[in-house]
């Protein structure tokens, strides 16, 4: 559908991108000799220190459902959107780093399947690094997808440009100079997009009064749609009770399912935050991956959410500055009762291209450009390790020299990429796959939380339980969500599939509780299996498992490095925004 | 602190920010004035002030690079035995 671009840039918007293309590009270069061996391609060669993997770890997760996801939601659901940090992903971070990364990095393992393996068995390993391997080639493609159609929208680039420009750049790069260099180029995506985002929130609040003029404009949002005036505006006050706050959910849900299920599963299990850590160049520096990543991350709500809010705000009484969502035929789409559906993931870039002037536009969308890159670096260099030594070298081909493991690795990288365009191409033509393949998604990931705490803290779990906690996990969330359906959508995709037990206020609230079932589920019958089933000898255990390994020591660290001061800091600081925004 | 052979990554990081704080500047001079072009960031001229936010950003971390302030590089792969004897033992 050729429709009129947005917006064009000027010839020094170009130029800010071309110099940030070379940067990366240079990058790899750079690193192109330290890549001699399997390890280095892998894992950094275990040598960098913690505040690069530590910006690298939040970096990786900065792709496109961070930076326009978040944008969209903080427009759809205001600072209670900040829930994902404050609640979601510090407290697990901070678990990560001081309980569970002395067994994934003391433990030697090479990635998290390969933890598996060695605390339960092959098979263990085996569905964890094919589900991932999955969900790391759709989740890049899809984030190519939207930057192809975000650029195309906002600039009138050709789709198939867009994909294969970035493609080949992230190619070059992670070829060349393998999990360094997609680390390094990490940490400078970081900076972009920081640097790129600062001036954008901070015109935006110039623009709409400051937050006191940000939250009239909300509440007058808010009570326009029968919520509480400070719905928008408040993280806690209104999650007494479902129908008073825009997210349609009640604390516990969000607690339990967000916070807990969510958030543990991504931040505690998910290869690609955690290679980043395990690329650490000592087990102190592997803990305090996390635990510096969390302070940065605590503050991205201001640059991610905010510009969504304050984009919603602009629309206050007045022509919004949100576009309508646009059918496959070109015109608006319309809900059930007749209003237009917005499209949210306009939000930020909205915002950039009526508040930059040219110039800073470019720094902008480069900043955008990265977010989408980073993003696509992190599920490309964890899919090949993935592949290489969970799928290949124990399944395909065992005892190769390092050289054909190295060589195999390349070879991942550049067969990752050509899958990740294919899986962009494949959401371009169905629109529907996203939805479905985000589901399978969850199914899959809300279960291993239940895995990895009885594995890890308990030494009576055994590999026969574990595979049948995950399969029942997924089995039972998908069974949840086939019985339930948030309001006013219609059985199908969004659930509801197998009959309807119970509607929920909304989509998300409809997602914590099927992370919650399919938690509990995976829980109660690894432990049901585990104790029908014989368990390892402890012998086999040591340092794999809580109980038996001794505490790694942190008395010989200055008591600004030891991981225990900096997570009672970030613990602090947490609290401190919470409260602040309650 | 040990001397490492790999690159330092404030090097890509403060020559970007350099060269892109110095364009943004000097395209904010040349551009100080035109109403029409800052119209939208609500007459700021942020092409040279943030330019210069970059600049002073980035000459920092080509600073601290040259002066070799703490560790920013990828060690030569080695095996590192702190937090791994622990496992041995």
């Amino acid at each position: 559908m050729p429709t009129d671009p947005v917006t064009r840039l000027a010839s020094i918007d170009y130029l800010v991108m071309a110099l940030y293309f070379l940067a990366v590009l240079g990058v790899g270069w750079g690193l192109r000799r330290l890549t001699r061996t399997s390890t280095d391609f892998f894992l950094s060669g275990r040598s960098l220190p913690a505040w690069i993997t530590g910006l690298a770890f939040i970096s990786a997760n900065l792709g496109a459902q961070e930076v326009i996801g978040m944008g969209a939601s903080g427009a759809k659901y205001g600072i209670m959107t900040g829930h994902f940090y404050w609640v979601g992903a510090i407290p697990a971070m901070v678990f990560v780093g001081l309980f569970m990364m002395p067994f994934y990095y003391g433990s030697r393992a090479r990635s998290v399947p390969e933890y598996l393996r060695l605390r339960f068995d092959e098979k263990t390993r085996t569905l964890n690094a094919v589900s991932f391997a999955v969900m790391t080639i759709f989740s890049s493609g899809v984030s190519m997808y939207a930057m192809g159609k975000l650029f195309n929208l906002l600039l009138g680039w050709s789709f198939d440009v867009s994909i294969m420009v970035a493609a080949v750049i992230v190619l070059s790069y992670v070829f060349l100079g393998g999990l360094t260099s997609a680390i390094y180029n990490e940490v400078l995506q970081f900076f972009l997009i920081v640097f790129g985002f600062i001036p954008l929130v901070a015109l935006g609040l110039y623009a709409i009064g400051g937050w006191d003029g940000l939250s009239a404009r909300l509440a007058e949002v808010a009570t326009a749609r029968g919520l509480p005036a400070g719905a928008y505006t408040h993280s806690w006050t209104y999650l007494d009770d479902p129908s008073r706050n825009p997210i349609g959910v009640e604390w516990f849900g969000l607690v339990m399912g967000l916070g807990f299920v969510l958030s543990f599963g991504y931040w505690c299990t998910d290869f690609l935050v955690v290679q980043r850590a395990m690329a650490a160049d000592s087990m102190s520096a592997a803990r305090r991956t996390p635990l510096i990543a969390a302070v940065p991350k605590m503050l991205f709500p201001f640059l991610v959410i905010l510009p969504g809010m304050i984009a919603l705000a602009f629309g206050a009484g007045g022509e919004g500055l949100i576009p309508a969502k646009l059918g496959l035929d070109g015109t608006p789409l319309l809900d059930s009762s007749g209003a237009v559906v917005l499209d949210y993931d306009l939000a930020t870039p909205m915002m950039l291209i009526s508040l930059f002037p040219s110039g800073m536009l470019g720094l902008g969308l480069t900043a955008l450009l990265a977010s989408f890159m980073s993003g696509m670096a992190g599920n490309v260099t964890a899919f090949n390790t993935v592949w290489t030594y969970d799928i290949y070298q124990s399944h395909i081909r065992r005892d190769a020299s390092d050289a054909h493991y190295l060589w195999m690795g390349r070879a991942a990288t550049v067969g990752g990429i050509a899958l990740s365009v294919a899986a962009a191409y494949v959401a371009s033509t169905f629109n529907n796959i996203m939805d479905l393949l985000q589901l399978v998604f969850a199914f899959v990931n809300a279960p291993l939380v239940a895995t990895f705490a009885l594995g890890m803290f308990g030494r009576r779990a055994t590999g026969h339980g574990a595979l049948a906690g995950l399969l029942a996990g997924t089995a039972a969330a998908a069974i949840h969500h086939g019985l339930s359906l948030p309001a006013g959508m219609h059985a199908g995709i969004k659930g509801g599939y197998l009959g309807l037990l119970h509607t929920y206020r909304s989509e998300l609230a409809q997602t914590f509780w099927t992370a919650i079932v399919a938690w509990t589920t995976c829980f109660v019958v690894t432990i049901l299996v585990s104790l029908l089933t014989r368990p390892r000898p402890a012998e086999e255990l040591r340092g794999l498992v809580y109980s038996l390994t001794p505490r790694p020591r942190e008395e010989n660290l200055p008591w600004h490095s030891r991981p225990g001061v900096l997570a009672v800091v970030v613990l602090v600081l947490t609290a401190g925004l919470n409260l602040l925004f309650w | 602190m040990s001397q490492s052979s790999g690159l330092d990554i404030r090097y890509p990081i403060g020559g970007l920010f350099a060269v892109l704080g110095l364009l943004l500047t000097g395209y904010g001079l040349a551009t100080a004035g035109d109403a029409e072009a800052y119209e939208r960031s609500l007459f700021v001229n942020v092409n040279l002030w943030w330019g210069l936010v970059m600049l002073l950003f980035g000459a920092a971390m080509l600073w601290s690079a040259r002066r070799g302030w703490g560790r920013a590089a990828a060690r030569p792969a080695a095996e590192d035995p702190e937090g791994r004897e622990m496992m041995e033992r």
